[in-house]
């Protein structure tokens, strides 16, 4: 396919995971704000910081918004100058299937699109207003929509496999940031307040969609190592890491099949390979420290992404 | 569909322009006989419900994107093409008309260029048309000698139609080079049949979804590849250029992928597409680009756009373009003028159609004429497109007419005038006051040629001029549009254009 076109595929799934992915933590959080006994900062924090949106949030309204629960869901759905905000993201998803009409199906864009107007309208503003729960689940239900089309009303080829390629390696930072973020709280295995931790780890699950999977693993047995390694490591969770990794390396293997020596795509593929054998390899008790491993995983995940740049989409790498 | 059957029909009290045809209404304001059928269920609908299907209409347009951009805005803007609800009609027997008409004229207008870039017979027979071709921006005097891939060089014609006081259709204008407004034409279409389906059903109208089908047919049909594979794509400018959503819509409907000029590239002068597994080689292209920006080593070494060499290779037979290159020159605003002249020539036939009187200023006597009656005539400069570069005498101030005299004088090659014609309306529906009023429309039916000859897509874009006494019907300068529907003949229930 053309390499422009693979580029806007590679984009456009990005930016729809991240549309989910933000949606569900803000929509998370809000949950986790009425029940767990944690301070504001506590909560909201790290929805900042999973966007890595740290320091520019800080900048913007200084170091000790993050507590301030409404000012960063304002930030993190409405402002239009947070490149990570649900608008921005939701818009550049739009201008990528635009860019490409001809290559998704008419669902798949009119799904977007009314994903699109929707955010911009005023109903959507009231909606925010007046129900903040089913605000988030509105924008979580087309972005779903829409990855459901994707798989019913398109070509199982080229295009797919660069969208769903994009998507999987977004979410394999998504969750590892996700897992980062948390890891203070899962790694303090003893403490005074075990309510507080358990709802932490469940608004973890909750937030990669993971609560109910882990369940029926765990049979209700709910500790922070068996959360981290559900959440890197289980394989037919479809959002961990390990899943997500696996995904990818078969769509850029369906791409650029690893015999085809003549075809670029050779060094991305490699590094997605070590990446995904190295997440093998990894079990429930070699999870320490599990910042270090989070931070390998967005590490590779960018370099992955970086080569499939160079070798597929046609960047100018300087 | 609500049909409240009351005493005030949509239609009643309907005023009627004075001095113009209108479409579906005659003189008296009734319905035209061979409507009345097709629209006794949208006649019966009530202000408030046909408000409720224009809005559902408009509401669906909007979803699906059914837009264009505006340039002046640097975000990018999308507007939707303002639509009307209401259908233009055109009855079996008209069309029947207007299509042999649209046929023998792309018929002459191919063989024209033929000649034009090949022996030149019909120039030494007229001397006035030899100095207007020669001196015409759109002449490509390099392509003199280059037969396209295929034989065909108006593969997509669309030509702008008006209907005078009388009812006659007559062509206004040609469009031979990239002309637009087909996705509106099906995107229309598919609209009005979710909103109105009763009225749709009653109304026997022939389809038009077939159209893409056809295209592709053409494009493969002109194919240089001796192979049975040929690919075939659309090329566009990209994203921000006005017309993209309709590029994108024919690559979708055709299966054809859409590439832009830097996704193409000209090796040993054969096109290719760079693709994630290396270069592909293309044989036809849909161009949606202009000549002049094609190819920067052939035309112009400023531009940023275009595929380097691509020229090279459609002269050397390896790539067919869709246009074929150097059309412009049989669609300028002043050979229009000679089309029946052509007709004669080479068909050795009368013209069906209809044309407007046109003066062309290269003529001195003509040029004369024109400058004696410039608060009568409607003046245009011939490279300009779009409704731009115009004199609407009647209705111009005297500095205006000063300026174009001006104009005229120093270049009157580059100036036709012709008579004012009062376009034929078409009742249109006014949302402020939730009624019928009568609207100037014209019609741009589409015209595809393959090597075995012409076929006229049944109906095409009626554009209407929304705003109260304008005569302007160009989506850039507030126009909208209408659904056309071509009544199947009685006889032929079965039969499918």
């Amino acid at each position: 396919m053309i390499a422009r076109v693979a580029d806007h595929c590679f984009w456009l799934g990005r930016y729809l995971e991240r549309v989910d992915s933000t949606a569900r933590v803000l929509h998370v959080t809000l949950n986790l704000a009425l029940d767990a006994e944690l301070s504001p900062r506590q909560c909201w924090q790290p929805v900042i910081v999973v966007a890595g949106e740290r320091e520019p949030f800080a900048k913007a309204h200084g170091e000790d918004a993050a507590k301030d629960g409404e000012l960063v869901q304002r930030y993190m759905t409405w402002d239009e100058s947070n490149h990570a905000s649900l608008v921005r993201s939701i818009a550049a998803a739009r201008d990528n299937a635009r860019a490409i009409r001809e290559v998704v199906s008419l669902e798949v864009w009119e799904t977007i699109n009314e994903l699109h107007l929707w955010v911009k309208s005023p109903a959507a503003a009231e909606e925010y207003a007046e129900s903040r729960w089913s605000f988030y689940r509105a924008i979580r239900q087309r972005a779903e929509l829409c990855r459901g089309l994707f798989q019913s009303t398109m070509l199982h080829d080229d295009p797919l496999d660069f969208i769903w390629l994009g998507a999987m390696l977004e979410r394999t930072g998504q969750t590892a940031r996700i897992v980062d973020v948390h890891h203070h709280a899962v790694t303090l295995l003893s403490s005074d307040s075990e309510v507080v931790e358990t709802s932490l780890w469940l608004s973890l699950l909750r937030s990669c969609s993971g609560f109910e999977p882990f369940m029926k693993r765990h049979q209700g047995r709910v500790t922070g190592r068996a959360v981290a390694a559900f959440l890197l490591l289980e394989p037919s969770f479809p959002r961990s890491v390990r899943y997500s990794v696996g995904e990818a390396r078969a769509r850029l293997e369906a791409i650029r099949p690893p015999s085809h020596h003549d075809l670029p795509g050779g060094r991305a593929l490699l590094r997605l390979g070590a990446l995904d054998a190295w997440m093998h390899e990894l079990n429930p008790e070699t999870l320490n420290p599990l910042h270090d491993l989070a931070t390998r995983i967005v590490n590779d995940a960018a370099e992955v992404c970086v080569e499939i740049g160079r070798e597929l989409l046609g960047y100018q790498v300087s | 569909m609500a049909v409240e059957h009351q005493a005030t029909s949509l239609f009643a009290g309907y005023p009627v322009a004075p001095g113009t045809f209108d479409e579906l209404v005659d003189a008296r304001g009734d319905i035209r006989p061979a409507f009345q059928r097709a629209l006794s269920a949208l006649g019966a609908t009530s202000p408030e419900g046909f408000a409720r299907f224009q809005s559902l209409a408009e509401r669906s347009l909007l979803n699906q994107g059914v837009t264009f951009s505006v340039y002046a805005d640097a975000r990018g803007t999308e507007k939707i093409f303002p639509f009307c609800l209401v259908p233009r009609m055109v009855s079996a027997h008209d069309w029947a008309h207007v299509e042999r008409g649209l046929e023998q004229r792309v018929r002459a207008l191919g063989l024209f260029l033929d000649d034009v870039y090949g022996e030149g017979r019909i120039l030494e027979d007229k001397p006035v048309l030899r100095e207007l071709v020669l001196g015409a921006k759109q002449f490509l005097p390099t392509l003199r000698g280059v037969r396209p891939a295929g034989g065909v060089r108006i593969h997509i014609a669309g030509i702008d139609l008006i209907r005078d006081p009388d009812g006659v259709f007559r062509v206004l204008e040609d469009n031979l080079r990239t002309p637009s407004g087909v996705s509106y034409v099906l995107e229309n279409r598919i609209v009005t049949k979710r909103v109105l389906p009763q009225a749709f059903e009653e109304a026997r109208v022939h389809p038009v979804d077939h159209y893409p089908a056809r295209l592709s047919g053409v494009l493969r049909a002109v194919s240089p590849s001796t192979t049975d594979y040929t690919n075939a794509v659309v090329l566009t400018p990209g994203p921000y250029n006005s017309a993209y959503f309709e590029h994108s819509f024919l690559a979708r409907t055709m299966g054809l992928e859409l590439v832009q000029p830097a996704d193409l590239f000209v090796d040993d002068d054969k096109v290719f597409l760079r693709t994630t597994r290396g270069p592909r080689r293309i044989h036809v292209i849909y161009r949606r680009i202009d000549d002049a920006f094609l190819d920067p080593d052939a035309f112009r070494p400023d531009s940023v756009l275009g595929v380097r060499g691509l020229v090279r290779a459609y002269a050397a037979g390896n790539v067919a373009l869709a246009n074929a290159l150097g059309n412009g020159v049989a669609d300028d605003k002043a050979v229009y003028a000679f089309v029946p002249d052509m007709i004669r020539f080479y068909l050795s036939e009368e013209p069906i159609l209809d044309q407007v009187h046109t003066f062309v200023c290269a003529r001195k006597d003509d040029a004369r004429y024109v400058l004696e009656h410039l608060d009568r005539l409607v003046v245009k400069s011939v490279d300009e497109a779009g409704g731009y570069g115009m004199l609407m005498g009647p209705t111009a101030s005297s500095e205006e007419r000063e300026a174009f005299r001006r104009r005229i004088e120093a270049e009157p090659r580059r100036f036709i005038a012709q008579e004012r014609i009062e376009l034929s309306t078409c009742p249109t529906w006014d949302g402020k006051t939730l009624s019928l009023v009568p609207r100037r429309v014209d019609l741009r039916p589409y015209v595809l040629t393959s090597p075995s000859g012409p076929w006229v897509l049944p109906g095409g874009l009626s554009r209407v001029a929304l705003v109260p006494g304008s005569y302007i019907v160009n989506s850039s300068q507030g126009g909208g549009s209408k659904d056309t529907w071509v009544q199947k003949a009685p006889a032929d229930s079965g039969r499918t254009a």
